[in-house]
């Protein structure tokens, strides 16, 4: 039953959180910014408009949306919030998760190439490219991870006594995983300094620019998708930076919920004070995440010995 | 074993009945079609009965002093199951890919060759010494040559067929040596031999035959016949060639293993180091080349690699006592032999139906085909999830297996943990950048607009192609979403291969279920957006226009993104290990005319090795040139030398 | 509870792969002062130095004062005041730093592992971090083109010599005096670089080392 209502509740709160983002960036620029329920507005508004097909596209990019918001919601399913059991978990999940994420992403980036146009083609070039490199570095956590912990569920990571945490033998090395997994959350939900989800100019988008032919429903579908997406990795790294299992479900929900508003706080942060990396430093920007990572499980073997 | 020779016996005269009759086109087609079917479902059902199946065996001397026999176990088995599954639907693939009756001789001799090569596998597999698998192994590799060299006139396919023959020459060369060190020191053909050998002795026979059998797999660095050879062959060859021969030189490693039976680590870790060079290179070079048929083969020199990681934890995990990682790793390996067999083979068939369509191979002139091919796009798009190890296709069950002995094995030390944590992170990198090059060929070869107009009449596959592709993306995706039965065969032929090897089977069976439930729910998931999505656009008006162009008002399907800068950013990010060489005409002027730009991705194992054994060979051997004379006389003197120096040493 | 030493000898890890990656001047000269302040305040939360006295107190502060004030203050006020381009232009790309620091990172584990018998328990981490920290020191003296990348190159490797002496050592804080000096030596060093850098800066065009070596007959 908690896992359904901590599921339920996931689903809800997943686009008021980008409102957040947008109001610290506000704040940094001295406005006072969109309300912060603008997302659940956007959502609502597109929902009822009606589409428009470019006529090179085919059935696969109506297959896009959907495929990018049913993955999305499925890493959703098996995540522990605040250390509360999920709805699904097995040993292995991780692995099975990352690849549906990766099934979304190839149905992402064919969708985008089905439109024909140039600049849609150079976006998917760039997410195909980057996602390899993120997919690399998490793979390198997991290792860190399977080694602090023996697991290889989410749940088995955030639940239970055993739970990851820094007060654990190592968990000084959870410091590397967190930036390095927070780097890995900006490249992966396009946000600066990977790229900036308010540029107006094609050329220099990623995600912005493979979702440019959508329209109605289905821009609603990936967009949400993409709200659910942030708020996974954003729970990721909230529940690295502190394990509430051992606290009752509603005093940890709303504590962890609170950590996850900071991680949004965050990333507002690095979007004001940072500007977009220059193209051809954004595989150095993921490749010291990896290192980062990689880093942490050589040190694992060096504390463990 | 009789109703399995009766199988291969039918095959055969289905070959030859092709030869016979090849004046009656139609009616040899359909007769040796009729056979090779019938053979290869003889030959799959011999496999359940108790008779035929494994522990069947049976011999023969033959001219009195060499000793044939043929046995059937569990491998054998497995290996089976492909080779009487795959070239059947290449059989029925072909008859409509070559119905050009005025080539009916061509045609038959094809036809005829592949049953050879079908049959030959097949011997291949059930060898039961070392003699029949040698003699077999020929078999194979000369007429996979003939397959090779099926376009003759074409001056490219003929050095193609050349460099197949020099490397499985080379191959059986090396096999040759490892085998002649047993029979040396067992005085006999025997398997059994082998076990009895000393320790280091071991370790020289395997890497001779892992040389060997490797070359035939195409394992990084001897894999440079693959990419040269699948262009030229006709594609239902390459499909046979790709996804069913290559894996008699796994079945030849692992085999060899088995015989052995070292406990040495070095044997695993070799393995683990070739599959993860092979893997992530092979995967590399994949994505910088823009030719069809060459780019799916260089991804079938990644997933050997992806089954010798596989196989390397397996022989890893036996060593060092880690039962978990040593099955799972096995089954993974075993079972992504099966799973490539199926979507390498569905991928080449739809290659085949474009070039046929189009006579198009590179990537960059093609476009928008899914429009007028849709059975052979889409079920192109099934082989390649699969083979980018995506959920539900089924690379991705035998990809979770490896994953999963590769994270048990994490409880190691030292170097294998090094390894261990290595082969993790190059499967990661190979999932990501086989996912990158499969949505280049499908984007750009079927999505988007058509790169040229005449590819906007082309016409759909026939059905007698297209009834083989979707036979097999049925198959990957059963796999994908039913992988139980599957993954429990595969464990059980594990733990009849290696005895010794305990496997939870409550955790094998709970794994299996765990996928199934995953792939099930993302269907789920699926079905579920989409009855959203439907919910929400009732009623709703579905306008359709041109892309938009970014207030680009003119833009021409040449502005596309092509293959080639899609791949280019990636690719040279791995610099060192794939040189890259443009040729770029600039622009001088202010009103530039016209600029050519171009670029290729060169593989390093084929530099280094052109650059340190065949030009310093050749060198070598320039220089012995004044040997040759042309004079009859002066050679049956060299042979008459030879002879007598020969007797000298063994007589001294 | 989490456990300090390690968690600033992680901090000193990121801040030395930070610092291989980093491409602009003055992010790294904030990187170093961000090392320099982590590496002073080691010993303090090591166990068998944590007794001091009012000497040792004095003796740390002055210690993170010129580590992670003066020192990186000068390096901002050279950046600043010769003009230094913004950019670092590396030797050796950063992909090939980053994968120097995974290697060095490796060899200090074996090499630790190797020097276990000599080794204070619980100092494994720490002379990890030493090596590596020296390392990266070295390699960005030999990577970086500019003048100044190699005085913090420099600094870095006094930081990783430091370090070492603290993970070799069960002495208090009187050992530090030889680095005390060796640190004083440093700062010197320092603003002469800050001197004749200016002064280089009026004579020529740039402070590329490269260019340098139209000096040399």
């Amino acid at each position: 039953m908690e896992s359904i209502l901590s599921f339920g509740v996931a689903l809800l709160v997943a686009p008021l959180f980008p409102g957040i983002i947008l109001k610290v960036k506000a704040f940094f620029a001295g406005k006072k910014g969109p309300p912060l329920l603008i997302k659940y507005y956007t959502l609502v508004k597109l929902l009822r408009k009606g589409f428009v097909y470019s006529t090179s596209t085919s059935l696969v990019f109506r297959m896009g949306p959907i495929v990018v918001c049913a993955t999305a919601l499925m890493a959703l399913l098996f995540f522990p919030f605040g250390g509360v059991a999920p709805l699904l978990f097995f040993q292995g999940d991780v692995i099975v998760l990352f690849y549906v994420m990766g099934l979304g992403r190839f149905f992402m980036v064919i969708a985008a190439l089905d439109t024909a146009s140039p600049f849609e083609g150079m976006g998917a070039a760039r997410e195909a490219f980057f996602g390899t490199l993120a997919e690399a570095s998490i793979f390198t956590m997991l290792i860190l991870f399977y080694r602090m912990n023996g697991s290889l569920s989410l749940a088995g990571y955030f639940t239970g006594p055993e739970a990851i945490s820094q007060t654990a033998p190592a968990g000084a090395l959870l410091l590397l995983v967190i930036v390095a997994l927070f780097m890995v959350l900006l490249a992966e939900n396009s946000r600066v300094p990977v790229d900036d989800p308010a540029t107006h100019l094609e050329l220099t988008m990623i995600h912005e620019v493979m979702i440019l032919d959508h329209s109605g429903p289905d821009l609603a579908l990936i967009e949400y998708g993409s709200f659910c997406k942030l708020l996974f990795y954003a729970s990721f790294v909230a529940m690295l930076i502190y394990p509430f299992h051992q606290f009752g479900p509603v005093l940890a929900m709303a504590l962890f919920y609170g950590a996850v508003a900071l991680v949004y706080v965050a990333i507002g942060i690095t979007e004001s004070i940072m500007a977009r990396l220059k193209m051809n430093l954004v595989p150095k920007y993921i490749l010291t995440s990896f290192t980062l990572a990689f880093f942490a499980v050589i040190l694992s073997m060096g504390i463990s010995q | 074993m009789n109703y399995f020779f009766a199988a291969l016996g039918l095959v055969l005269t289905g070959g030859v009945a092709a030869l016979i009759f090849h004046r009656q086109f139609l009616f040899a087609k359909g007769f040796s079609l009729l056979l090779t079917v019938a053979g290869c479902a003889l030959g799959l059902a011999s496999l359940a009965l108790p008779s035929d199946g494994p522990a069947a065996d049976w011999s023969l001397t033959w001219l009195q002093i060499f000793p044939l026999s043929c046995s059937v176990d569990s491998l054998s088995a497995f290996f089976l199951v492909p080779i009487f599954l795959i070239c059947p639907l290449a059989a029925v693939y072909n008859i409509g890919y070559q119905d050009d009756a005025g080539a009916s001789l061509k045609t038959m001799v094809g036809v005829f060759f592949l049953n050879l090569l079908l049959v030959a596998m097949a011997l291949v597999v059930v060898a039961g010494n070392l003699l029949t698998l040698l003699l077999a192994w020929e078999v194979m590799s000369l007429s996979s040559f003939f397959l090779v060299l099926y376009d003759f006139k074409k001056e490219t396919t003929r050095k193609a067929a050349y460099l197949y023959l020099v490397f499985s020459q080379a191959g059986v060369l090396l096999i040759s040596a490892a085998f002649a060190i047993i029979f040396g020191s067992t005085g006999s053909f025997l398997f059994a031999g082998a076990a009895t050998l000393p320790a280091d002795i071991k370790l020289l026979v395997f890497f001779l035959a892992c040389a060997g059998f490797g070359s035939k797999a195409g394992v990084f660095p001897l894999h440079i016949w693959l990419p040269h050879a699948h262009p030229a062959a006709p594609s239902h060859i390459s499909a046979v060639l790709s996804g069913v021969m290559i894996k008699m030189g796994i079945y030849g490693i692992v085999r060899t293993y088995l015989l052995l039976g070292s406990q040495d680590p070095l044997i695993g870790q070799a393995v683990l180091v070739l599959g993860m060079a092979s893997g992530v290179l092979g995967v590399l070079y994949a994505l910088g080349k823009h030719d069809i048929k060459r780019l799916l083969a260089y991804h079938s020199v990644e997933n050997i690699g992806i089954i010798m990681i596989g196989l390397g934890l397996g022989m890893l995990g036996a060593t060092l006592g880690n039962p978990v990682m040593a099955g799972f790793g096995f089954a993974g390996g075993l079972l992504h032999v099966f799973n490539h067999s199926i979507f390498k083979s569905l991928l080449f068939m739809g290659a085949g139906a474009v070039v046929k369509a189009t006579g198009l191979l590179h990537v960059d002139d093609l476009g928008g085909l899914i429009k007028q091919m849709p059975v052979t796009g889409r079920s192109f798009i099934a082989g390649s999830v699969s083979i980018s190890g995506l959920p539900p296709g089924n690379g991705f069950i035998s990809e979770f297996l490896i994953y999963f002995a590769a994270f048990h094995g994490l409880s190691e030390t030292g170097a294998n943990l090094i390894l261990v944590m290595l082969a993790i992170i190059s499967l990661a990198v190979i999932g990501g950048l086989a996912a990158a090059c499969f949505t280049k060929v499908v984007g750009i070869v079927f999505l988007g607009e058509p790169r040229h107009e005449e590819l906007r009449s082309v016409g759909e596959a026939g059905s007698w192609m297209s009834l083989p592709m979707l036979l097999l993306a049925s198959f990957c995706l059963v796999i994908g979403v039913f992988p139980e039965p599957f993954i429990n065969a595969v464990f059980r032929t594990v733990a009849q291969m290696v005895p010794a090897l305990t496997v939870d089977h409550v955790l094998v069976a709970t794994v299996g279920t765990n996928l199934a439930w995953a792939s099930r729910l993302l269907l789920l998931m699926v079905l579920l957006i989409m009855a959203v999505r439907k919910a929400f656009s009732l009623r709703k008006e579905v306008a359709r226009g041109p892309t938009w162009g970014c207030g680009f008002t003119r833009p021409t399907v040449r502005m596309q993104y092509s293959g080639t800068s899609y791949a280019l950013s990636i690719v040279s990010f791995y610099r060192p290990f794939a040189r890259i060489r443009t040729i770029w005409s600039g622009i001088d002027t202010i009103f530039p005319k016209q600029a050519a730009y171009a670029s290729r991705v060169d593989d390093i194992a084929e530099i280094a090795l052109h650059r340190f054994l065949v030009s310093p060979v050749a060198f070598v051997l320039g220089k012995l040139r004044w040997i040759q004379h042309g004079h009859i006389q002066l050679y049956i003197g060299y042979i008459i030398g030879t002879i007598a120096v020969l007797l000298l040493i063994f007589f001294l | 509870m989490i456990n300090m030493t390690n968690t600033i000898l992680v901090i000193i890890l990121l801040s030395v792969l930070l610092s291989l990656a980093s491409n602009r001047l003055s992010a790294l000269v904030r990187i170093m002062a961000l090392q320099g302040v982590m590496v002073s305040l080691t010993p303090l939360f090591l166990e068998h130095h944590s007794n001091l006295g009012s000497g040792g107190l004095i003796f740390f502060q002055i210690m993170i004062l010129i580590k992670g004030l003066l020192i990186p203050g000068l390096l901002f006020m050279a950046v600043r005041k010769v003009s230094i381009t913004r950019e670092i232009e590396p030797l050796i790309g950063y992909h090939a730093s980053l994968f120097f620091g995974l290697v060095c990172i490796l060899l200090s584990g074996y090499i630790t592992s190797r020097l276990q018998v000599s080794l204070p328990a619980g100092h494994e981490l720490l002379l990890i971090t030493a090596i590596t920290t020296l390392a990266a020191g070295l390699f960005l003296m030999m990577g970086r083109t500019k003048a100044i990348t190699q005085v913090i190159g420099y600094l870095m490797l006094e930081n990783g010599i430091y370090l070492i002496g603290t993970a070799l050592t069960k002495q208090s804080h009187t050992l530090y005096v030889v680095e005390f000096g060796v640190l004083l030596d440093l700062l010197v060093g320092v603003m002469i670089m800050g001197i004749i850098l200016h002064n280089i800066n009026h004579a020529f065009d740039d402070v590329d080392t490269t260019l340098m070596r139209r000096l040399k007959d």
